[in-house]
C-alpha cells in the first residue's frame, strides 16, 4: 500500500519530469535545427542527429581550465543551472493529481527560480577570471532585475482569476476560457522574459558574439555541455510553465492531459526557436529601455486588464 | 501532524549546512564567494521553513535573498576597489571586537533559547498561511506597509538622483553646485581654489 | 565498444574552426563561412581546428603560440598559405595552399581527431600564469588596510579615475585584445579599458593587416578598365563587409546570403543581382538590423570623415567621390550620394545605397561597354581607409557591443600593394 502511494506521488511524478527534461531539451535542440534550415541555413547532416554529435564532441573534449578561476563556482554553476531548470519542470502539473511538487505557493517558486538563476549566471561568467565571460554576467545581472520584475507582474495578472498562487488552481481557474484569450498581453511578455531569461535571440546579451561567448567564452568539454543543457533545460521548463499558466494545461479534449501538456510545451519550444532566429540582437542599452519603458508599463496595463476582468 | 524521520533528518543536515555556510562567509577571500555563502545560509534555512510548513515565507526567502545578494555581491565589488571582485581580501577586521560581540550575542541568543518559555499552541489544521499573510498585509496593517514602500521607493529614487553623474539639470560637477548667498553671487560654501591650478591638487 | 560509437557519432558533428587571419587570409574565412560542415567560433576554447589562414608577421608570433594552446584537446592546428611556427616545421605540419580543398581537409582532419587516428597537437608553451602571485603576506592580505599588493597582476582601482558615466569609477578592467581577434578586423591589436561594459580607454599597439583588393583596383590605376567589372567587385567588397557586422547581429542566415550575393557578383547577371540584393535590403530592415541591433553612436566628425575618405565620409555629408571627375562615370549618370548624419546606421545606409547605385552603373555600363577615363586615381571601396588616433577618440564612452559595431562599420586597413590571390 504504502509503496503503490510512493509509487504513484513521488517516483511516477520525478520519473516524468526527467523524461520530459530530456526529451525536451533534445527537441528543443531539434527543433533550432529546423527553425535555422528554414531560414536558409543548411546543415550537414540530419538535424535530429546534429543535437546528438555535438553532444559526444564536447562529451570527450577536454575540461580546460584558466589561471586562477574559483573552480568549485565554475564547476557548480552549470549543474545548478540545470537543477534549477529540473525543479521548475517539477512545478508544472501534468493532470489534476498529477504534480512532482504541488505548493500552495508554487507560482512564487518559478519567480524564486527566476531571481535564483541570475546568481548562477552570475557565478558562470564571473567564476572563470576572465574579462569577457564577466563582462556577460555584469549585463545579465544588471538586465536580469526587469526580466523577473515583468516576469512578476505577468504572474500575478493570472493568479488573479484563479484566486490562488498554486498552479494546479490556476489551470482550474481556465476551464472556461484560456488566459490566452483572457490576458492577451500576458504570453507575449511572457515569451520574451523566456528568451531574456535562456539568454537567445535578440536578448543574448550574455552569452554573445561581440564577447566571443560571454559567459561561457573560456568553457570546453563536459562543464560547456551542461551549460548548453542546463540553457535548454531553463527554456523547457518555462515553456511549461507557460503552457500551464496561459494556454489551459492539462485541459483539452480527445487526448489524455499529460499530452496535451506536452503539445502546448512544443507550440511554445517551436515559436520561441522561430522568433530567436528571426530578430538581431539588441544593444544593451537598447534592451534596458525596452524593458523599462515598454515592457513594465505593458506588464503594468496587463495586470490592471487582469484586475478589471477578475472583479467584472 | 506526523513528522517522518526523512524531515528529522533533513532538518538536522540542512541547519549543519547553514551555520557551516555561515561561517565560511567570514573565512573566504573574496566579497563575491562571502555573499553567495551566506546566500547558500539563507537558502537552507528558507528550505527549513519548508519543512516548518511556512510555504510562503520558505519560498520568499529565495527570491528576495538570490536577488538581494546579487545585488549585494556586486555593490561591494563596486564600492571596495577590488577589481570584479577577483583579487583576494580579507572578510573581517577589528578582530578583538567582533571576537566579543560575536561571543556576547551568542550567549545572549543561546540563554533566550535554553531559558525562555515558547508558547506550546500547535496549529490549527485549517490554517492558510497565504490568506492569513494576505489579510495582514491588506487588512489593519496595510497603513504602514504602504507608507513604508512609499518611503522606501523615494528613497530609492533620491539615491540615483544624487548618486547620477548625469543629473537632471546637466553634469553634477554643475548641478551640484550650491546657489549663491545672494543672486548671482558665489556658490555659498565653497572653499577657495588655487587660482592657475585649476583645483588639481586636493589633498588625499 | 561504447568509446568507439560515441567517437563516430562526435565525428559527424560539424567541425568547429578558430580563424586566426594573417595577412590576405580573408579568402579563406569567406570561403568556409559559406560551408555547412564547418562552424566558424569566437574563441579557441570552442574549437577543435585552429586555422592560420595567411602569412603572420614575426612580432606575433608569441601570440599565436598562445592562441594555439587556449585550444581544448583533442585538437589540430592548419596552416593555410601560412608559414608554420618555427617548431611546428615539419613533414605533416598541416600546411596548404589549395582553397578548393580547404573545407574538405579541415573536416577530414577533425574527423580523424574524433577517430584517434590523428594525435592531438602538443602544446608550446609551458602552463605557467602570465601573472605570478604578487599579493603581500600569506594569502594576499598582507598590504595596507585590508588587501595587499598586485596578486593577478590586477591592481587595485584607487579613486580618483575619470568617469564616463555613473560615479561608480572603480571597476576598471585593462586587457589586451588581438591581433586574432575574430570579431574586429585582423592585426589590429589594442589595449582596452572597460568599465563595466563601457569602453574608457582604447589605444591601437598595432593598426590591421593591409588589405588586399581585387586586382580591377590596381589595373584601373594603370588604364582603363571596364567600369561594369570595376562596380562588381565593389559590391562584392561591400557585401563582405556586411557578413561580419551581421554575423555580431546574430543574423547568421543573412550574414550568409550576403556572403553569397557577393560570390554572386562576378558572375550572375546584373538583373538577378538587383532581385536578390532588394530582398537582402528588405530582410534587414524587418529582421531589426537597424532597429534593434545597429547603435546610434559611433559618430565622425567633418575632420576624421575628410581623413578617413570614401563612403564613410559620404555618409558624413562629404562630397568626396573620384568618380565624379571621369568621363565615363559622368556619360552613365553618376552622381555622389551623401547623407548627413555620419553615425553606424548611416554608414551602412551608405553601403546599401552605393551597392544599388552600382548595380544601375553596371547595368548601363554592360550595354554601352563604358570604360573608365581618369586613371591616376582610382575610387576605392574603402576610402583611405587608415585615420591615426580614429579609434582613440571615437570608441571611449560606448558600450562594448556599439564599439564593435562601430568597428565593424568603419574599414581601417590600408591598401595592400599586392591584389587578391
Amino acid at each position: 500500500m504504502a509503496l503503490s502511494v510512493m509509487l504513484e506521488q513521488l517516483v511516477w511524478p520525478l520519473a516524468m519530469v526527467f523524461a520530459v527534461l530530456g526529451g525536451g531539451v533534445y527537441l528543443w535542440a531539434v527543433l533550432d535545427g529546423l527553425a535555422a534550415r528554414s531560414f536558409g541555413l543548411p546543415q550537414a547532416q540530419s538535424v535530429w542527429l546534429t543535437p546528438l554529435s555535438r553532444g559526444t564532441w564536447l562529451l570527450i573534449q577536454q575540461a580546460n581550465s584558466t589561471e586562477a578561476p574559483d573552480l568549485w563556482a565554475w564547476r557548480l554553476a552549470p549543474a545548478l543551472y540545470l537543477a534549477l531548470a529540473a525543479v521548475g519542470l517539477a512545478l508544472v502539473p501534468w493532470s489534476q493529481g498529477w504534480v512532482a511538487t504541488d505548493l500552495a505557493t508554487s507560482l512564487v517558486l518559478w519567480g524564486s527560480l527566476e531571481a535564483l538563476a541570475t546568481v548562477v549566471i552570475f557565478l558562470q561568467g564571473w567564476s572563470a577570471n576572465s574579462h569577457f565571460a564577466l563582462v556577460g554576467a555584469y549585463r545579465y545581472v544588471a538586465l536580469g532585475l526587469s526580466y523577473i520584475l515583468i516576469s512578476m507582474f505577468v504572474l500575478i495578472g493570472v493568479a488573479l482569476p484563479a484566486e490562488s498562487l498554486a498552479l494546479t488552481r490556476i489551470v482550474a481557474s481556465q476551464q472556461d476560457v484560456w488566459n490566452l484569450v483572457r490576458q492577451p498581453l500576458g504570453l507575449p511578455l511572457f515569451l520574451m522574459v523566456g528568451l531574456a531569461l535562456t539568454f537567445r535571440g535578440p536578448f543574448n546579451l550574455a552569452d554573445p558574439r561581440d564577447l566571443a561567448g560571454g559567459t561561457s567564452v573560456e568553457v570546453s568539454g563536459p562543464p560547456r555541455l551542461v551549460w548548453e543543457l542546463a540553457r535548454s533545460a531553463m527554456l523547457v521548463a518555462f515553456s511549461g510553465i507557460a503552457a500551464t499558466v496561459f494556454l489551459g494545461g492539462w485541459l483539452g479534449p480527445w487526448l489524455p492531459g499529460p499530452l496535451w501538456v506536452m503539445l502546448k510545451m512544443l507550440a511554445i519550444l517551436a515559436l520561441l526557436a522561430w522568433l530567436g532566429r528571426w530578430f538581431a540582437v539588441m544593444t544593451p542599452s537598447r534592451c534596458l529601455s525596452l524593458m523599462w519603458l515598454i515592457l513594465l508599463p505593458l506588464a503594468f496595463v496587463d495586470l490592471v486588464w487582469a484586475g478589471v476582468v477578475a472583479l467584472l | 501532524m506526523k513528522t517522518s524521520i526523512v524531515v528529522d533528518v533533513a532538518f538536522w543536515l540542512l541547519a549543519v549546512f547553514a551555520v557551516y555556510t555561515g561561517w565560511r562567509v567570514f573565512r573566504t577571500d573574496s566579497m563575491v564567494r562571502a555573499s553567495f555563502f551566506l546566500l547558500l545560509s539563507f537558502i537552507a534555512v528558507g528550505v527549513i521553513m519548508l519543512l516548518l510548513s511556512a510555504v510562503y515565507l520558505g519560498v520568499a526567502m529565495f527570491f528576495m535573498m538570490g536577488v538581494e545578494m546579487m545585488v549585494m555581491a556586486l555593490f561591494m565589488v563596486m564600492f571596495m576597489m577590488n577589481p570584479a571582485g577577483l583579487n583576494p581580501m580579507m572578510m573581517v577586521h577589528q578582530h578583538r571586537l567582533s571576537i566579543g560581540a560575536g561571543v556576547a550575542s551568542f550567549v545572549m541568543l543561546a540563554a533566550m533559547a535554553l531559558l525562555a518559555e515558547f508558547p506550546r499552541h500547535p496549529l490549527p489544521n485549517d490554517v492558510q498561511p497565504v490568506a492569513a499573510l494576505g489579510n495582514e498585509l491588506m487588512g489593519e496593517s496595510m497603513l504602514i506597509f504602504e507608507s513604508a514602500a512609499v518611503v522606501l521607493l523615494a528613497t530609492m529614487i533620491g539615491v540615483v538622483v544624487l548618486s547620477s553623474q548625469r543629473g537632471r539639470f546637466g553634469s553634477a560637477e554643475q548641478g551640484s553646485m550650491p546657489p549663491g548667498l545672494e543672486p548671482g553671487g558665489d556658490p555659498a560654501g565653497m572653499p577657495d581654489e588655487d587660482e592657475q591650478a585649476g583645483g588639481h591638487h586636493h589633498c588625499h | 565498444m561504447a568509446v568507439g560509437w560515441l567517437s563516430r557519432l562526435a565525428m559527424r558533428g560539424p567541425a568547429t574552426v578558430f580563424p586566426a587571419l594573417g595577412m590576405h587570409g580573408e579568402e579563406a574565412l569567406y570561403r568556409l563561412a559559406r560551408e555547412p560542415g564547418i562552424t566558424l567560433v569566437d574563441t579557441p576554447r570552442h574549437a577543435t581546428i585552429l586555422l592560420v589562414a595567411g602569412g603572420v608577421p614575426p612580432h606575433f608570433h608569441d601570440s599565436l603560440r598562445r592562441v594555439h594552446d587556449q585550444l581544448p584537446a583533442p585538437f589540430a592546428a592548419l596552416w593555410y598559405r601560412s608559414e608554420p611556427l618555427l617548431e611546428l616545421q615539419q613533414p605533416g605540419s598541416g600546411k596548404m595552399d589549395d582553397l578548393a580543398a580547404l573545407p574538405d581537409t579541415i573536416m577530414d582532419t577533425c574527423r580523424r581527431l574524433m577517430a584517434g587516428e590523428q594525435d592531438t597537437a602538443s602544446r608550446l608553451l609551458s602552463d605557467t600564469p602570465p601573472h605570478p602571485w604578487q599579493g603581500l603576506g600569506d594569502d594576499g592580505h598582507g598590504g595596507e588596510g585590508m588587501m595587499g599588493g598586485v596578486p593577478y597582476g590586477r591592481p587595485m582601482a584607487m579613486p580618483p579615475t575619470p568617469d564616463l558615466r555613473d560615479g561608480l569609477a572603480l571597476d576598471i578592467l585593462t586587457f589586451r585584445l588581438g591581433p586574432f581577434f575574430p570579431l574586429w578586423p585582423a592585426g589590429l591589436e589594442a589595449e582596452v579599458t572597460l568599465q563595466g561594459d563601457i569602453v574608457q580607454q582604447f589605444s591601437v599597439l598595432s593598426a590591421p593587416y593591409p588589405r588586399a583588393l581585387p586586382r580591377v583596383f590596381l589595373e584601373a590605376q594603370k588604364g582603363p578598365v571596364a567600369i561594369a567589372e570595376l562596380e562588381r567587385k565593389r559590391i562584392r567588397y561591400h557585401m563582405r563587409a556586411f557578413f561580419h557586422a551581421l554575423r555580431l547581429a546574430h543574423l547568421p542566415d543573412l550574414a550568409r546570403r550576403a556572403l553569397v550575393l557577393a560570390e554572386q557578383c562576378d558572375s550572375q547577371p546584373v538583373e538577378k543581382l538587383s532581385k536578390r540584393f532588394r530582398a537582402f535590403e528588405r530582410a534587414l530592415a524587418r529582421r531589426g538590423f537597424f532597429a534593434l541591433y545597429l547603435p546610434q553612436g559611433g559618430t565622425l566628425d567633418s575632420e576624421q570623415s575628410r581623413t578617413l575618405k570614401g563612403f564613410a565620409a559620404r555618409a558624413a555629408g562629404v562630397e568626396d567621390d573620384v568618380r565624379q571627375a571621369d568621363e565615363g562615370y559622368r556619360r552613365l549618370g553618376f552622381s555622389v550620394l551623401t547623407q548627413q548624419a555620419g553615425d553606424v546606421p548611416a554608414r551602412w545606409r551608405q553601403r546599401l545605397m552605393e551597392v544599388e547605385q552600382s548595380l544601375g552603373l553596371i547595368a548601363r555600363a554592360q550595354q554601352k561597354g563604358t570604360v573608365t577615363a581618369v586613371t591616376d586615381v582610382v575610387e576605392l571601396p574603402h576610402g583611405a581607409g587608415s585615420a591615426d588616433g580614429l579609434l582613440e577618440s571615437l570608441l571611449p564612452g560606448l558600450e562594448w557591443s556599439e564599439a564593435l559595431a562601430t568597428l565593424a562599420s568603419l574599414d581601417l586597413a590600408e591598401v595592400s600593394p599586392w591584389p587578391c590571390p
